[in-house]
């Protein structure tokens, strides 16, 4: 772990205009997280846990405060240099795995890199990350639906991975697997730590948590304890 | 490349993920691709088939009595005045044309006949035996027949022949139903189809008789309805003209004679056609307009249905305009289907109406006949690609959050 903060919250808030009034579901966050730290956020439904994914995967933005990614001030950034951030920076494992329903478990993998390069992979980086999360090459010519739950999200933690981000964020990886495949991928994630990756995961399960060596406890969109 | 582009192979497989659906949509471009090629090859045949038979008499000048001149309403024409072409400009007419054409004076009328105890109505035409062999010409399935015909021998048509199951020898009475001096004649030949001529003289439903025997009748000596030219090179046929106009038509403002050729005739009726054409391919466009609205409501589907889809796609780094795009490519593939298996139809079906409407295919594969068929493809992938662009609009411009959230 080194001390450059990779991510850093300034005073962030995110206030929603809902028909029955504003609701502040992060309410003057701050907080950074150093390149290879593995961060687990925790908190009850409703603390702002998937809003602060949302806006460290630069899908949202603040609505007050300042949110740096890699150094740079995601406010001052274009929809399109927040779109290449979110391809080259950023890793995103969901919870429902979210492969592309229409793509083999290969074509969801290749699919980041075409994205970035703009022509098909030749590289065979694909497949070696394939291989690497447990997905062999039969498997590998499946369609999502074809695959398990275990194996759908090793297909989403490599395509996380195939554009080499330097963040991996996680959302409930482990939520909609069994206990076993869930320790499987937790394994994966730590290996990815150890390769120099920075890992934001959020859950609700304590044992899970305990894989981070850090933990954010997240209640009504306040810090509660670093 | 199109084919090697990850989001062109999406629009593929979604395209096929809803093969029924898309193909029912992609039914509605075929119909108006075939409605719009078929109509407009219709149209074409019709004027390039005119044009062929214009075409035949295309070195005649007709003279005619430049009747619209000879007053105003009510005007009553003094006793010199005359409703047809005079002797003395039939003799002003010959002279101007000299040795470079034929000069040929026509009666013609209105008149009533009997043929088998059946009456009819048609054009008349009075004719000198000498002259009608020099621009009519028999069919002998008939019976032998001559166009060197007497006082008391008719020629007909080709089609009143078939009409009235006439031969040569058949008697035919010419003259008002009501008069009791209906005098009989006897067909001496019958004449080969003309179709659509520019020389005012259409025989096919029509009788010819000689023209002594025609002024005999009718009355109108030496006042012709019309003066045929017959020039020998079509080339020098406006300087036949001019010089028929300089010799007769003396006073320019009140000219007695108007004088046309098929070229004028041609431009009106194809001019005719082409109206009438583009009339009936504005309605074969209305189909493509329904079948534009059933392309947009497909692809809103296609974008309500994959609005995960597209959230995950924009939350994993995808451009606005790549989703975009993707289903434009979608509306694209769409409209090459419809267009495709409408194009083929139409070469069938237009084949089929061409040859039902006209009865000749003579000039179907000709380039500006044919030509109809991609521009109609062409059109129906246009009308489709337009139709997918508020849907691709709408689905690059969602929000990723809402649309991961959405089942």
């Amino acid at each position: 772990m080194t001390d450059t903060p990779v991510i850093q919250l300034v005073d962030v808030t995110k206030t929603y205009h809902l028909e029955g009034g504003d609701f502040t579901a992060l309410d003057h966050v701050s907080l950074e997280i150093r390149e290879n730290d593995f961060v687990a956020i925790m908190g009850p439904s409703g603390s702002g846990k998937s809003t602060m994914m949302n806006q460290l995967g630069i899908l949202d933005v603040p609505t007050s405060g300042k949110l740096h990614i890699s150094g740079r001030d995601v406010a001052e950034m274009s929809n399109l240099e927040r779109t290449h951030m979110r391809r080259d920076t950023i890793g995103y494992i969901f919870q429902k795995f979210y492969l592309i329903p229409l793509l083999s478990a290969y074509e969801n993998v290749e699919y980041p890199l075409i994205l970035k390069y703009k022509k098909r992979d030749t590289t065979g980086k694909a497949h070696t990350l394939l291989e690497q999360v447990g997905i062999d090459r039969d498997m590998s010519a499946h369609r999502p639906t074809q695959l398990s739950g275990g194996q759908q999200q090793r297909v989403a933690i490599a395509r996380a991975l195939v554009n080499e981000p330097k963040i991996i964020l996680c959302d409930e990886p482990t939520g909609n697997l069994d206990s076993r495949t869930g320790y499987q991928i937790m394994d994966i994630l730590c290996g990815l730590h150890r390769d120099g990756k920075t890992v934001i995961l959020v859950t609700h399960d304590p044992k899970i948590a305990e894989y981070a060596h850090r933990t954010i406890r997240l209640v009504d969109g306040r810090v509660a304890e670093l | 490349m199109i084919k090697g582009d990850i989001f062109f192979n999406l629009s593929v497989r979604s395209v096929r993920l809803n093969f029924l659906r898309s193909m029912l949509a992609a039914i509605g471009i075929v119909i108006g691709v075939v409605a719009i090629s078929s109509m407009g090859m219709l149209g074409t045949n019709m004027q390039l088939e005119v044009k062929e038979q214009l075409s035949a008499t295309a070195n005649t000048i007709i003279i005619s009595s430049d009747t619209v001149r000879m007053g105003p309403p009510g005007f009553t024409p003094s006793s010199s005045s005359s409703s047809g072409v005079t002797k003395t400009e039939l003799t002003k007419i010959t002279s101007a044309v000299g040795s470079n054409g034929t000069v040929i004076p026509i009666y013609s009328t209105n008149g009533e006949f009997t043929i088998n105890s059946v009456a009819g109505r048609g054009l008349i035409y009075g004719i000198d035996p000498a002259d009608i062999g020099k621009f009519l010409t028999l069919n002998q399935t008939y019976g032998n027949g001559t166009t060197e015909i007497g006082t008391g021998e008719v020629l007909v048509g080709s089609e009143l022949a078939q009409e009235f199951n006439l031969k040569v020898g058949t008697r035919i009475r010419i003259g008002l139903f009501s008069s009791s001096s209906r005098p009989e004649l006897r067909i001496a030949g019958v004449l080969n189809a003309r179709g659509t001529v520019a020389d005012g003289v259409s025989t096919d439903n029509a009788i010819v008789v000689n023209s002594n025997w025609y002024t005999d009748q009718y009355g109108g000596k030496n006042e012709w309805t019309q003066v045929n030219v017959i020039v020998k090179d079509v080339d020098s046929i406006s300087d036949i003209e001019s010089a028929i106009d300089d010799k007769v038509n003396t006073n320019a403002k009140t000219p007695s004679v108007r004088i046309t050729d098929a070229s004028s005739q041609l431009a009106t009726e194809t001019s005719t056609l082409s109206t009438v054409t583009t009339f009936i391919m504005a309605i074969g466009g209305i189909s493509l307009l329904v079948a534009a609205v059933s392309i947009f409501n497909v692809m809103m589907m296609s974008v309500s249905e994959r609005v995960q889809e597209i959230g995950i796609l924009l939350s994993i780094g995808t451009e606005k305009g790549e989703v975009r795009r993707m289903f434009m490519y979608e509306a694209f593939i769409l409209g090459l289907l419809g267009a495709g298996i409408g194009g083929a139809s139409s070469l069938i079906i237009g084949y089929s109406v061409v040859d039902a409407m006209i009865g000749s295919t003579a000039y179907f594969f000709q380039p500006a006949s044919i030509l109809y068929v991609p521009a109609a493809m062409l059109i129906g992938v246009v009308v489709c690609v337009i139709s997918g662009v508020y849907p691709a609009w709408r689905a690059s411009n969602m929000d990723p959050i809402d649309a991961l959230r959405s089942e």
